[in-house]
């Protein structure tokens, strides 16, 4: 990655933690609130593959782990798997699908938000496992399903576009 | 034929990063890494606080103004005109109401009866439940102005919970009803101990400690105990029962009580700067 891809990465960090500090935490629904850091590693795991998924999942959920009152470095162990994942399960699909931005979000924000209540619950925060995770959920997907196409062109345009990373070295040396 | 090869690069990554979490979840967890982590959200809260404050103020006569724009359709313009005027006029009023309903919190945390000599700094609530997994707010002081861990806060109805991060201007509070949240408190005549847990926000407390088949009204009071090193100072209102059942096979009574103070709609609150250590 070049100093400019860095810079744009931050931006894109910052971009997200600002709106989700701000305006999506005075949006409720069912007591709920949007957790929009979520889309962070799904869209880096879709557009830049598995490695950039988990280095962006690790790092915005630092970020977000620095505002959060949950405890340091969930949010980064869950975004790294998460973005990970992603970028492993869309290796061999056609990225450019209209469609798989919002069925990675919806998949990828349940997912997150299961595990983030599981393993509070596994560190000393039995707490987590009581406040509806189903709902929580549901809610969080839906309202990311709904912004991923965004979020995924923003971290498109801060990642390079193309990445074979992750793919079986036959593929990626047809795709270069 | 080519040979299918995986490149080892993101899996490499994964187990670095995956390392990394671990090694910081757990330092933090056994308090090795509780001071940096502590101080690195301290900063980043004192950091944030102004960006926060700065696009609120910015965002908030946006959404106003895309609020009132909302529902203007095919009206004529004298009608788009007189809705607008009928609009800002309850818009008016509206803020009038809120503000009126803030001036009434703040001078309700300001005169707090059962708090006696104690000193307390009021504070606005800045931040409501920054996670869905935490019953907590975030208030306009810190340590400057006297703010330190595990100091209680209260508000006009009653206990609202403790500090759990005080940063140099903001401070973090966890409230009663969060699943974490535990106070020793005090009930009945003469007076028995039980402990109040939360269930999680918007849910009801529960106590812990009460012996089955004792006799607890409906509405009957929960008070903080005060005992010796609590972190809570004595006689400060936290909760009243309203509802207790015995299990089968229970030890102890099923109690449900309902918070005092408003945990749904704080605006102000006050910290009471008491030092268990020096009762």
């Amino acid at each position: 990655m070049t100093a400019r891809d860095t810079a744009r990465v931050t931006l894109v960090v910052f971009a997200f933690i600002v709106v989700q500090q701000t305006l999506m935490l005075d949006i409720r629904i069912g007591g709920v609130h949007p957790d929009i850091m979520v889309l962070l590693p799904m869209a880096a795991g879709l557009v830049g593959g598995p490695g950039r998924g988990a280095t962006m999942g690790f790092g915005s959920g630092l970020v977000a782990d620095c505002l959060l009152p949950t405890p340091f470095g969930l949010s980064a162990f869950i975004g790294t798997l998460i973005g990970f994942g992603v970028g492993l399960a869309t290796v061999a699909l056609d990225r450019s699908s209209w469609w798989l931005p919002t069925v990675a979000a919806l998949v990828a924000s349940v997912l997150y938000e299961v595990f983030y209540a599981l393993l509070g619950s596994i560190l000393g925060q039995p707490q987590m496992l009581h406040v509806g995770v189903t709902r929580t959920a549901l809610l969080v997907a839906v309202c990311n399903a709904v912004l991923a196409v965004p979020a995924v062109r923003m971290v498109g345009w801060a990642l390079p576009k193309v990445s074979t990373e992750g793919m079986p070295t036959s593929m990626a040396g047809s795709l270069r | 034929m080519a040979k299918l090869r995986r490149s080892r690069r993101p899996r490499t990554t994964l187990l670095i990063l995956l390392l990394a979490s671990i090694t910081i979840i757990t330092l933090d967890a056994r308090g090795g890494l509780g001071r940096v982590t502590s101080g690195v959200k301290s900063v980043a809260a004192d950091s944030f606080a102004p960006i926060r404050s700065g696009v609120n103020d910015i965002v908030e006569p946006m959404g106003s103004f895309l609020a009132g724009s909302v529902h203007y359709g095919a009206v004529r313009q004298q009608n788009q005109k007189l809705q607008q005027q009928i609009r800002q006029l309850q818009q008016q009023r509206a803020r009038s109401a809120q503000t009126e309903q803030s001036l009434q919190q703040l001078s309700a945390v300001l005169h707090l009866p059962y708090i006696g000599n104690l000193q307390t700094v009021p504070a606005e609530v800045i931040d409501y439940e920054s996670s869905n997994f935490a019953a907590t707010i975030g208030i306009s002081v810190g340590r400057d102005d006297g703010v330190q861990y595990n100091m209680p806060v209260v508000a006009s109805g009653g206990l609202v919970g403790r500090v759990v991060q005080a940063n140099h201007h903001t401070a973090t509070v966890r409230l009663i009803s969060d699943g974490a949240s535990l106070v020793d408190v005090l009930y009945g005549t003469p007076g028995a101990y039980a402990a109040v847990t939360g269930e999680g926000s918007g849910k009801p407390l529960s106590a812990g400690l009460v012996p089955i088949n004792t006799p607890l009204s409906v509405g009957e009071l929960f008070v903080t105990s005060g005992l010796n090193g609590a972190i809570f100072p004595p006689n400060i209102p936290v909760a009243r029962v309203t509802g207790s059942k015995t299990g089968v096979s229970a030890t102890e009574e099923s109690v449900t009580l309902q918070p005092l103070a408003d945990l749904t709609n704080l605006r102000y609150v006050s910290v009471v700067l008491w030092d268990p250590a020096s009762p």
